[in-house]
């Protein structure tokens, strides 16, 4: 009797919990798959974080859910008279979460400090290698970054050695100049030093990392009053939260694609993008000799029914892509015709090329990470039924094979790059560039690369765009690689929550976010 | 007793020394390293790789990160993670030092009770209706996975009937399930265990002298019989005890909760070297000890180990 009157009292406490988190709404429940590993925009470097700090810090600029760069905190900018490099006008009247305006003494003293030898910085330090004087600070020989210049509160200028003109859209958050002076070398832990929307208030490590609303954001207060993102690792437990209503927008994780993709419940919940990764077959001509035959590459390429592939391989949780750069990232181009499936032509090229039926092929093994040993096997049976090409799977470990691709050891290999801009030059001047290190199946092509150096100096957002659509169909006409569905990224969004989006970047920022 | 307790304590240190030996290679002969896993995609730049390699001190001998990490954990130094930047261990495991044994030793002494009286009934109750359908729910509830029971528990009890929270950490009603689901398997094995051995006790000669010098079968049974089946029992709790640790690592994952188990995966999956190491260390620190505690427990049972154990 004592054991069932307190299961009843229990129960009733939890029911009573459970009311209470409902009835205080304003607050937006989200997961991530894992603890952040850092919570400050100078050691930031992977993706977890960057859903957290988005919402914090800001950059010069920001991307609209369509993938446009607009201004954040600066307002404006213009390339310097004296050289390479642009004077930047910054938005006046921002406040840090501390109170503390913002300032360009705040910018320089971020780049500074991104690029101290001492900081482990991420991510951030590498879009300021550019910058005169860079090389001094990150050696620990100076501690001044010569190449900013502070010339009044909200104006810098910033010098470069060698043109960059996407410098204004990197994302390099930007924080407080006097937060370490005030909290002490590990405030990254305690408090929030940018000027975003959403201030970081906790972080319960392997539990959650609340935000809280930053009434004086220059942009307008946000709708909601808090955002708890919960720190949920296993994809099925995350659909169960959702399903329970502990959670008010879930990021989906790939093992339960088909689930969410089958279950007609979550129909009008979904939000289905594609993901900024442009996704390729890769051939290393240097390690596997008939790739040097423009045909054979060609045939690969023809081998592969994309359409068939989106619905069976990837159930329905992917999108074309025709060539390089992906839809929602700048210097996409739509006029790209889509991939053709001809295996009548591609066993003719073989033909052609000297292996009729893959005859005199010699064999070749297919590699990736242990995540994709399914889409291996797919390739090899397509190509080994269609081109006769004696294909074997290869799966290796994730951090092995991302070494061996880097050194450029990979002969055949399915792989994705993700933007961590919205601009196409990210894919361009990485994968395919001759001396990018990015560059992993060691493709090389003279045209192609002088289109990019020439991309790489143009200002003017139009032409550039030009240059990367001329690029691309350089790339596409010389079958460099085979393009690969792109995968899809799925969340799903209960019926009360308005205004997120799901973008190519991840969510849109949860600034204009309302609950019902 | 106390002496017995030093000896033991003392014979820790060796078995904690070949730890460290054993995981420290192990972990370093895992293919990947943290700056590779760290820098995932950007790896390639390897000016940066380079830069944070040395800043983490991997670009030394092995051998001489061996010896540095084993004087300064002598000292009780953990170090700092690598894969939260500016973070020591101690801090990374924080919460979860108490978590894990909290949720094994919560489901044991669930499971205990529950496990001795139901083996005790239907030892009693031998080849009798009740002794089959205890052996049925016994086969059941060992031979169905936890991760199973978790999820069937989780549709029925939190997204059917709304009546506890499906994952998660920090209030009484989140525990719930995830020690229930620990301690299912380990009642339903020290239920058949306890049958066994019940069984086997009740055919002894002084139990026929007990019941021949007309004792009660109640008191044959609960004051004499019983204490002859704790021990052998008690013997399996600290291997149960050392199974539940090992199953936290399951139930953290299905649950959401932020324990030893789960940063246990996600320290050796991040090569994050001095957590994973730290990890593990105390894993087989928990277990030595709770078979330490175990053996003192007999000499509270059982006099003759108590005498023994005066005499070493």
């Amino acid at each position: 009797m004592i054991t069932r009157s307190f299961i009843k009292g229990f129960l009733c406490t939890a029911l009573l919990a459970f009311a209470c988190s409902a009835a205080a709404a304003k607050t937006l429940r989200v997961n991530i798959q894992a603890d952040p590993a850092m919570m400050d925009p100078i050691t930031y470097s992977e993706l977890v974080s960057g859903r957290i700090i988005e919402n914090v810090y800001e950059a010069f600029t920001t991307k609209t859910p369509d993938g446009k760069s607009v201004p954040a905190l600066a307002l404006s900018w213009e390339p310097l008279q004296s050289g390479y490099g642009f004077r930047f006008h910054l938005r006046p009247g921002v406040k840090f979460h501390s109170g503390r305006t913002f300032t360009a003494k705040d910018v320089k003293y971020t780049f500074e400090t991104l690029l101290d030898p001492t900081m482990k910085a991420g991510l951030g330090a590498e879009y300021l290698k550019n910058i005169v004087g860079a090389d001094d600070v990150k050696s620990g020989k100076s501690k001044d970054l010569k190449g900013v210049t502070v010339v009044d509160d909200n104006t810098i200028d910033v010098a470069f050695t060698k043109l960059d003109v996407l410098f204004p859209i990197y994302p390099i958050y930007i924080m407080d100049s006097g937060i370490v002076a005030e909290q002490g070398p590990d405030w990254m832990t305690k408090v929030s030093a940018g000027t975003g929307p959403f201030k970081f208030t906790q972080w319960k490590r392997g539990v959650e990392v609340d935000l809280t609303a930053n009434k004086d954001y220059w942009d307008g207060a946000p709708k909601i009053d808090d955002i708890r993102f919960l720190i949920v690792g296993d994809a099925n437990t995350a659909l169960a939260q959702y399903d329970a209503g502990e959670l008010d927008f879930l990021d989906v994780y790939e093992p339960i694609y088909q689930r969410v993709l089958g279950d007609a419940r979550y129909k009008d919940q979904l939000l289905s993008v594609p993901r900024a990764q442009s996704r390729y077959l890769g051939m290393n001509q240097k390690l596997y000799a008939p790739f040097k035959d423009k045909r054979v590459r060609e045939a690969v390429s023809l081998a592969l029914p994309r359409d068939a592939m989106i619905k069976g391989l990837y159930g329905g949780a992917a999108f074309p892509l025709n060539g390089v750069v992906t839809p929602g990232v700048g210097g996409y181009d739509p006029t790209l015709p889509p991939m053709k499936y001809d295996p009548v032509m591609a066993k003719k090229l073989m033909a052609d090329a000297g292996y009729p039926d893959g005859k005199g092929l010699p064999p070749i093994m297919i590699t990736c990470s242990p995540e994709y040993k399914d889409e291996l096997a797919y390739y090899a049976d397509q190509l080994h039924k269609v081109l006769g090409m004696p294909v074997t799977v290869n799966v290796m470990e994730r951090a092995t094979f991302i070494k061996a691709m880097n050194a450029g050891e990979v002969a055949f290999f399915p792989w994705g790059w993700t933007a961590d801009y919205p601009d196409g030059m990210y894919y361009l001047a990485q994968m395919w560039y001759g001396p990018s290190p990015y560059n992993r199946a060691r493709y090389s092509n003279p045209d192609y690369d002088h289109l990019i150096d020439e991309a790489q100096s143009t200002i003017d957002v139009q032409k550039r765009y030009d240059l990367y659509h001329q690029a691309e169909r350089v790339l596409l006409d010389d079958w460099a690689m085979a393009p690969l569905p792109i995968e899809a990224s799925l969340a799903l969004r209960k019926p009360n929550v308005h205004n997120i989006s799901n973008t190519p970047f991840g969510f849109s920022s949860f600034k204009d976010t309302t609950i019902d | 007793m106390v002496v017995y307790i030093l000896k033991r304590l003392i014979g820790i240190v060796p078995v904690l020394v070949v730890t460290l030996i054993v995981t420290f290679g192990a972990i370093r002969a895992l293919p990947g390293d943290p700056v590779t896993v760290m820098l995932s995609d950007h790896s390639a730049n390897v000016e940066m790789a380079d830069r944070l390699r040395a800043e983490y001190g991997l670009d030394r001998p092995v051998l001489q990160q061996f010896v540095d990490y084993s004087t300064h954990a002598l000292r009780g130094q953990f170090g700092f993670s690598y894969r939260y930047v500016h973070v020591p261990v101690i801090e990374v495991l924080g919460t979860g030092l108490v978590i894990s044994p909290l949720l094994a030793l919560a489901a044991i002494f669930l499971a205990l009770p529950f496990g001795i009286i139901a083996g005790t009934f239907a030892a009693v109750h031998r080849n009798q209706f009740a002794d089959t359908a205890v052996i049925v729910i016994l086969v059941i509830a060992l031979s169905i996975p936890d991760f199973a029971i978790a999820t069937f528990l989780v549709y029925l009890l939190c997204i059917k009937l709304g009546l506890l929270p499906v994952a998660g950490w920090g209030s009484l009603a989140q525990a719930v399930l995830p020690v229930a689901v620990l301690a299912v398997p380990s009642a339903a094995y020290i239920a058949r265990l306890s049958r066994t051995f019940m069984l086997e006790v009740l055919q002894q000669d002084y139990i026929r002298t007990l019941r021949a010098k007309g004792l009660g079968e109640r008191l044959v049974i609960y004051r004499h019989a019983l204490r002859n089946v704790l021990i052998p029992v008690l013997t399996q709790a600290g291997i149960i005890f050392g199974g539940l640790l090992s199953n936290t690592f399951v139930v953290e994952t299905i649950f959401n909760i932020p324990g030893l188990g789960r940063l246990a995966i996600e320290s050796v999956f991040a090569r994050d070297y001095p957590v994973a190491m730290a990890v593990v260390l105390l894993f087989v620190l928990f277990f030595v000890l709770i078979n330490l505690m175990i053996d003192v427990l007999y000499a509270a049972i059982d006099p003759r180990l108590r005498a023994r154990m005066a005499a070493a």
